[in-house]
């Protein structure tokens, strides 16, 4: 049996939703989308707390992750306990209840000729 | 016909208590300490209370649970709730009636009527509210077919402004009852109401992702097909999730444009209302029914242009058929409602502001017990019978008793 891989804590400093978006949504929706990738045989609990550069964080956002499986989410979509503001700096900590495995992807769809920019997220 | 005790002691039992404590609404933006909050043992006790108030020259209002986001309940001196008036009065299978005590809530209600064979018609998202609060405010679901709760309201026991004690039925008083529908307890203090309901039924809930597009160019046949049917607009992915309800075993269409992502069957009233936990601010409209597409159409442009940076809550659509209640948003037209959400930690008011002129240029009504702007003339523009609902409310509560600034500015007697 695989042993669970990936850390309980994680780091995104660099979160920034785009305001516009071009081409058909929400397909093209510009967002920031978070992957949690949970290899264990037990389900997860996942807080995440949201942090800005002129206010006080925000949090906690709860998500689960069945065993053995994988859970993408859209921070735009987030509203429980706040929608997170577009077009505004913040950053995210990631606690979970057992080991998973974080990736941070970035859909800028601003102007037509698209970007994607993904990379893992810091393990603590 | 089966009749119950009628649920109060005959003698006078009044509980007061002079109470520092301050009131808030659900969602946090209605705070003010009254002078005392009371909870009167039976109808002779509001009855004395009324009196007393008139005597006094005092305001009283009835908080039901607490969800309007309006003033409604606003008061300088007493804040009343009817919490000893719950329950389940008398019924009457055979024409699928029942009465119940005014605060009695609905999420007690479903199961109370259930056990006697008996539903609602209808509920709204949510069943925390008090059934004399829902009827006071014009409270609906969604159906082409379907009138808001308010519309069930055949009879019902009431306490003046001038502290008497009525008894009033549609069959007998009809135009009292189209008035008192929608009173928001400005015609007298609802202590019992009787309902007119279904026999106990079923439903099966199914819900569906499809794009907005899809939804709009199909509306008029989802409308069509479905007991209850309503849609979720998404603003940060303009997306629409479709609300289907109707009886198991109902023919309906398929969706070939629509994602099926939830399904559940049971008793109406554990299916219809949702539970919501999440503390929201919320605006919504009536507009006639055949202004809905494109109101919402203008809603939906200005939300992407303008608000998306800080709105990420959804928009509602549903649809509620015409009443005669004289202060109904529904007064007279098939309505649609267009609702907008907001986290009630986050600013709202821009929001509300700009979405809202969109919802008047559509010859909008607002739901009286959410946000709006309107007052006096503009509202007294917007109904066919308003000037004939103040009339009675003048005669019914002469010293006006249940008329605080914030009713008194709503209706322009200020």
């Amino acid at each position: 049996m695989l042993k669970a891989i990936g850390a309980k804590v994680w780091a995104i400093p660099g979160g920034h939703m785009p305001l516009l978006s071009s081409g058909a949504e929400p397909r093209d929706t510009s967002r920031d989308e978070l992957c949690v990738l949970n290899a264990g045989h037990l389900n997860v609990q996942v807080e995440l707390t949201i942090y800005y550069e002129d206010r006080e964080p925000v949090g906690p956002y709860r998500l689960k992750v069945a065993a053995q499986r994988v859970r993408h989410m859209r921070f735009n979509d987030l509203i429980d306990p706040q929608a997170l503001p577009l077009d505004t700096p913040y950053a995210v900590l990631l606690v979970a209840d057992h080991p998973v495995v974080v990736q941070f992807t970035r859909h800028d769809t601003s102007q037509p000729a698209n970007a994607i920019a993904t990379t893992l997220a810091f393990a603590g | 016909m089966c009749v119950m005790p009628f649920g109060f002691p005959p003698h006078v039992k009044i509980l007061r208590t002079h109470s520092t404590d301050e009131f808030v609404n659900w969602s946090g933006s209605v705070r003010f300490i009254p002078r005392s909050q009371v909870w009167p043992a039976n109808d002779e006790a509001v009855s004395v209370y009324v009196r007393d108030a008139a005597a006094r020259s005092r305001k009283i209002r009835v908080a039901g649970s607490g969800h309007s986001s309006s003033p409604l309940v606003e008061t300088p001196d007493i804040l009343m709730s009817m919490r000893d008036h719950r329950g389940l009065i008398d019924y009457d299978l055979a024409r699928s009636r029942a009465t119940v005590g005014a605060g009695t809530v609905l999420h007690d209600l479903g199961p109370i009527l259930h056990d006697i064979g008996l539903s609602m018609e209808n509920l709204g998202d949510v069943d925390t509210q008090t059934i004399a609060g829902v009827i006071s405010t014009g409270t609906h679901g969604s159906g082409r077919t379907l009138q808001n709760i308010s519309a069930t309201l055949v009879g019902l026991r009431a306490v003046t402004g001038t502290g008497e004690i009525v008894e009033w039925s549609l069959e007998k008083e009809p135009d009292l009852i189209n008035a008192v529908r929608v009173s928001m307890g400005l015609l007298g203090i609802f202590t019992a109401v009787r309902l007119q309901l279904q026999p106990r039924y079923q439903l099966r809930r199914r819900e569906y992702v499809a794009r907005t597009e899809d939804c709009l160019a199909h509306l008029d046949e989802l409308a069509d097909a479905h007991r209850n049917f309503d849609f979720y607009w998404y603003p940060r992915r303009d997306e629409v999730k479709l609300r289907t309800l109707n009886p198991p075993g109902t023919p309906t269409p398929e969706l070939p444009y629509a994602h099926h992502i939830h399904e559940e069957n049971g008793h109406s009233h554990e299916i219809i209302a949702q539970e919501r936990k999440l503390k929201f601010e919320e605006l919504e409209y009536f507009v006639p029914a055949e202004a809905g597409p494109a109101c919402f159409r203008e809603v939906r442009r200005r939300i992407l242009k303008r608000h998306r940076k800080q709105v990420g809550w959804r928009v509602l659509y549903r649809l509620i058929a015409k009443d005669d209640g004289f202060l109904s948003p529904a007064h007279g037209r098939d309505s649609v409602a267009i609702s907008l959400h907001q986290n009630a930690s986050l600013p709202y008011q821009d929001y509300f502001d700009d979405i809202e002129s969109i919802l008047r240029a559509h010859d909008g009504r607002p739901h009286w017990g959410k946000k709006h702007s309107l007052h006096g003339a503009a509202l007294a523009a917007l109904y066919p019978r308003w000037n004939d609902f103040v009339t009675l409310r003048q005669q019914l509560d002469p010293q006006r008793v249940f008329l605080t600034a914030p009713m008194a500015r709503l209706l322009g007697e200020e």
